[in-house]
């Protein structure tokens, strides 16, 4: 009883999505994001889990919202691979390239960057350009090579979307049992209602058979 | 900060000189550089605000008070760690870039020249041309920030398998 009676001050059925993730603590609510991370998706990606269940609990809402999190270390990790080949890219061209001692990594890393994500200035161009040459190397032989060099550490990276991925697994168990716990409160509630009702009205007739 | 590739270099020379931190301050300083994350130390979130909130929050959802206290001091750990996994995500080793980037061949010569005032044999030359070469091997090994940072957070991969299998354990049975 004590659950109903708190379903119906906190997480209202008529309450709002939105809402009910901000009736949570919000040291488990408030996501933690890297700079350039857009909070808005993230709470857009939090709202669409939440309206798949139809009347979360708190506990439900917490275990959804680490969920989420989740959901997001996987897209963190899933860019970090492809950074991961662009810095072996840039290692590569460094090594092959005549500016190993000149410009040092950091500046061939950048300009890599932005050579790969087509918005590289002249002179970023052409640096890569003669890097490549340099080597003679193609961009996709550079991308094979580089590859095969950041492997230990894709293989790292696979591994945190793995773990990522079992995480989610343990979470997805957890939510089910709460949601299975409070069918199971309702339904004996309601069956409680039934026999309640059924016996009021076996004593109602008790009470007829007498008074007649 | 000095760019001189010479001034830097005998920086380095000097520093491998050294004997470590002997005032008690330097000591308690250098005492904390293993400390990465925390996380094997025993946490006590029983006195903490955030417990007890969470205990009577989910008290409300017809757990009992066993339960409540395992699944509330489950979540918080299972926090702590996404904590330190984010900050050691964020905040990954500095990548050294003198020593990644310097020439070996090119340095030889200022090893000889800043060793030789002090009588030095070429046998201490080559050793600390040598080890300067493993420390540069080692640096480079570690790759750039990505790199670091994706072993870095690898690291902590036990405590979140531990974590959240605590924290479903805690719920399921609760």
């Amino acid at each position: 009883m004590l659950y109903n009676i708190h379903f119906s001050i906190d997480v209202d059925v008529a309450m709002p999505v939105e809402d009910k993730s901000k009736s949570l603590l919000p040291f488990l609510s408030s996501p933690k994001l890297l700079p350039y991370e857009s909070e808005a998706e993230f709470q857009s990606g939090l709202q669409s889990l939440l309206s798949e269940l139809d009347n979360p609990s708190p506990l439900a809402v917490a275990l959804i919202s680490q969920l989420n999190e989740s959901l997001w270390w996987i897209k963190r990790h899933t860019v970090d691979k492809e950074l991961l080949l662009h810095e072996a890219m840039a290692r590569l061209l460094s090594k092959a390239g005549s500016n190993w001692m000149g410009s040092g990594n950091s500046a061939l890393s950048l300009a890599l960057e932005h050579y790969l994500d087509g918005s590289a200035h002249k002179d970023e161009t052409d640096v890569i350009e003669e890097a490549l040459t340099d080597g003679n190397l193609t961009l996709s032989d550079l991308r094979v090579r580089a590859f095969k060099d950041a492997a230990r550490h894709i293989k790292m990276v696979d591994d945190l979307i793995h773990r990522q991925h079992q995480t989610m697994r343990h979470l997805q168990r957890s939510i089910d049992s709460i949601d299975y716990k409070s069918r199971l409160i309702k339904r004996m509630d309601l069956e409680l209602a039934a026999l309640e009702s059924k016996q009021s009205a076996k004593g109602a007739l008790t009470l007829d058979d007498k008074s007649s | 900060m000095t760019t001189n590739p010479r001034r830097n270099l005998a920086n380095r020379c000097n520093a491998l000189k050294s004997t470590g931190p002997r005032s008690a301050s330097g000591k308690r300083a250098s005492s904390q550089n293993s400390r990465k994350h925390g996380l094997n130390s025993v946490p006590d979130f029983e006195s903490s605000s955030e417990y007890r909130a969470l205990v009577d929050l989910i008290a409300e959802e017809g757990f009992s008070g066993f339960a409540c206290a395992d699944i509330a001091s489950s979540l918080l750990n299972y926090r702590r760690v996404m904590d330190a996994y984010y900050d050691t995500y964020t905040s990954p080793e500095p990548v050294d870039e003198f020593l990644r980037d310097a020439n070996m061949k090119t340095s030889n010569p200022i090893f000889s020249e800043l060793l030789s005032p002090s009588d030095s044999e070429p046998q201490d030359v080559r050793e600390m041309a040598a080890f300067f070469a493993s420390m540069q091997r080692q640096e480079r090994r570690k790759g750039g920030p990505v790199s670091r940072r994706s072993s870095d957070t690898h690291k902590l991969i036990r405590y979140q398998r531990n974590g959240i299998a605590r924290l479903s354990r805690a719920v399921r049975q609760g």
